[in-house]
């Protein structure tokens, strides 16, 4: 699958602007996952496997009820499970790790082929396997360690929203199948709002910390999620305050301007060298002709 | 350094094809106006690197920046780039350590090269060093750089090669070092371009043909040119 036709391309690796023509807005869309009502049953997981039509994965066991220790090539979406201690007791986390579709995405940032990582309009961040060299530049440029190289077809993959789906006005296959309402999709203020609202009730219900998790450090992102205990988002293995990680900002956004200027003047330098001060040839030459200095 | 000088009354007839026979195996060696600069191996060994260098060159920099995609045209498209760029690194930096260990004797740092002023060596109008051997002070720092500039970019060159195997933090740190050691060998390598061509005529023939003129010898290389023709009035 390449890029969606239908949604105009906001941003689009190593590029200077997308499709977007501004024409038409798309509202920016958004999947909310509510960990205080997930309840690890991992009907998700399976959704996302049959729709992206997935091969089968091993699974392994890693002392909880995790399907296998991280996300995977060929495997998008992972409830992780956690036990914290908590008020003399312990809390069972369960979290769905996906691709946070970042306004401001990492991958995207990193990425050196043209057009293999876009983000449309709507806010979701694809990859066009077409376009996709697999130099796996893309994994060090993510702060939620989602992008998986794959050595079986020498490409990025990640969830993709499901944009197959939203294209047609369908909700992402993994929100198709929940069981418990946890996951919705639709207009991201309109999520933001019912978070709010859900972040209320949880407050009520003594969990003071509660919040709804869309880091502002990578512009907000397209996956918000409510957490009970929203000061302590690492317990769900989310970092605290995420942002394009600094290597790839001092790369891209210094390294490369100054790489530049100095290609520029090791180029005009020589020239200039060449016209002010000239060739050096030997004075008594018999086999050159200029016969100057 | 310096093998005995043949005269030039040697090879009276046909001075050309009898020094580029010399050529082959031998250096530093005069015959007629022409001196022996680098014998065939010598020249093979630097092309060999420098046709590694540009295929790594070429196929690494449309991965550096989109401006340079056009490049990537030359060699069947970007994907193909990402995986020729790792291969002809490799080639490059084993042809660079032959080209080092090559060279080694010859590139051995003197006292008297501290006195080198690269600065006012560029400016071009002061006379040449008499001390100034077979190569300069100049030519011996790009010379060490090959080395520390390739393993630089050759080790933060493989865990961006192989994604899986190694962790993020340190291939964030590797994309650094390895943009860093790219700048730095594409400043080194105009200037070496320059310097090997238009800067200073007489000089690119040395890596084709292999010898220099004599006229080109005292200029650039004085004391060289004492030690192979036996030449002691300058």
């Amino acid at each position: 699958m390449g890029a969606i036709q239908g949604f105009e391309i906001r941003r689009s690796s190593a590029s200077l602007r997308g499709s977007a023509t501004q024409l038409r807005t798309l509202p920016v869309v958004a999947k909310y996952i509510d960990t205080s009502t997930c309840i690890g049953c991992k009907a998700c997981e399976v959704a996302c496997q049959e729709w992206n039509d997935l091969p089968v994965s091993q699974t392994e066991q890693v002392g909880t009820y995790q399907t296998m220790p991280s996300l995977q090539a060929s495997y998008w979406n992972l409830i992780q499970f956690r036990e914290v201690d908590y008020q003399g007791g312990v809390a069972w986390l369960m979290r769905k790790d996906q691709c946070m579709h970042c306004a401001d995405p990492g991958c995207l940032a990193a990425c050196p082929a043209p057009g293999a990582i876009v983000q449309y309009q709507n806010g979701i961040v694809d990859v066009d396997p077409e376009k996709c060299i697999g130099c796996g530049l893309c994994e060090p440029g993510c702060p939620f360690d989602v992008p998986r190289y794959s050595e079986r077809t020498n490409k990025m993959a990640k969830c993709t929203l499901c944009v197959d789906r939203v294209e047609v006005g369908l909700e992402p296959a993994c929100v198709k199948a929940c069981p418990t309402g946890c996951l919705q999709f639709g207009d991201k203020d309109t999520l933001l709002a019912y978070g709010k609202h859900r972040v209320t009730a949880l407050k009520e219900g003594g969990f003071a910390e509660a919040a709804v998790y869309d880091p502002p450090g990578v512009g907000g992102t397209s996956v918000i999620t409510v957490l009970r205990h929203g000061d302590h988002p690492e317990w769900y293995g989310l970092p605290k305050d995420p942002t394009v990680p600094v290597a790839v900002s001092l790369w891209k956004r210094i390294l490369h301007p100054l790489g530049f200027i100095a290609m520029g003047a090791a180029l005009f330098g020589t020239l200039g060298h060449f016209m002010t001060v000239g060739p050096k040839k030997p004075k008594d030459t018999s086999t050159t002709s200029g016969g100057e200095v | 350094m310096s093998d005995a000088s043949v005269p030039a009354s040697a090879h009276p007839a046909a001075p050309g094809p009898s020094i580029m026979r010399l050529a082959v195996h031998r250096e530093d060696v005069a015959v007629g106006d022409e001196i022996v600069r680098h014998r065939l191996l010598s020249r093979v060994i630097h092309w060999v690197v420098a046709l590694f260098f540009m295929v790594a060159l070429l196929t690494g920099m449309p991965i550096y920046s989109p401006v340079f995609g056009w490049m990537a045209t030359l060699f069947g498209g970007l994907s193909v780039c990402r995986w020729l760029h790792a291969w002809s690194g490799i080639a490059f930096s084993v042809a660079s350590a032959v080209m080092v260990l090559h060279w080694l004797s010859d590139m051995k740092l003197v006292p008297h090269d501290l006195k080198f002023n690269l600065v006012q060596y560029m400016q071009f109008s002061a006379a040449e060093d008499p001390e100034i051997g077979k190569y300069n002070p100049g030519q011996k720092l790009f010379f060490w750089t090959i080395p520390l500039v390739t393993l630089m970019v050759l080790l933060s060159g493989i865990p961006l090669w192989w994604p899986t195997k190694f962790g993020s933090t340190l291939r964030q740190v590797c994309i650094i070092v390895h943009d860093v050691g790219f700048i730095m060998w594409f400043v080194a390598i105009v200037g070496h371009v320059y310097l090997g061509t238009a800067a200073e005529p007489g000089t690119f023939r040395s890596m084709t043909r292999g010898t220099v003129t004599k006229a080109w010898a005292r200029l650039h290389h004085p004391k060289w040119f004492r030690d192979v023709t036996g030449d002691r009035k300058e």
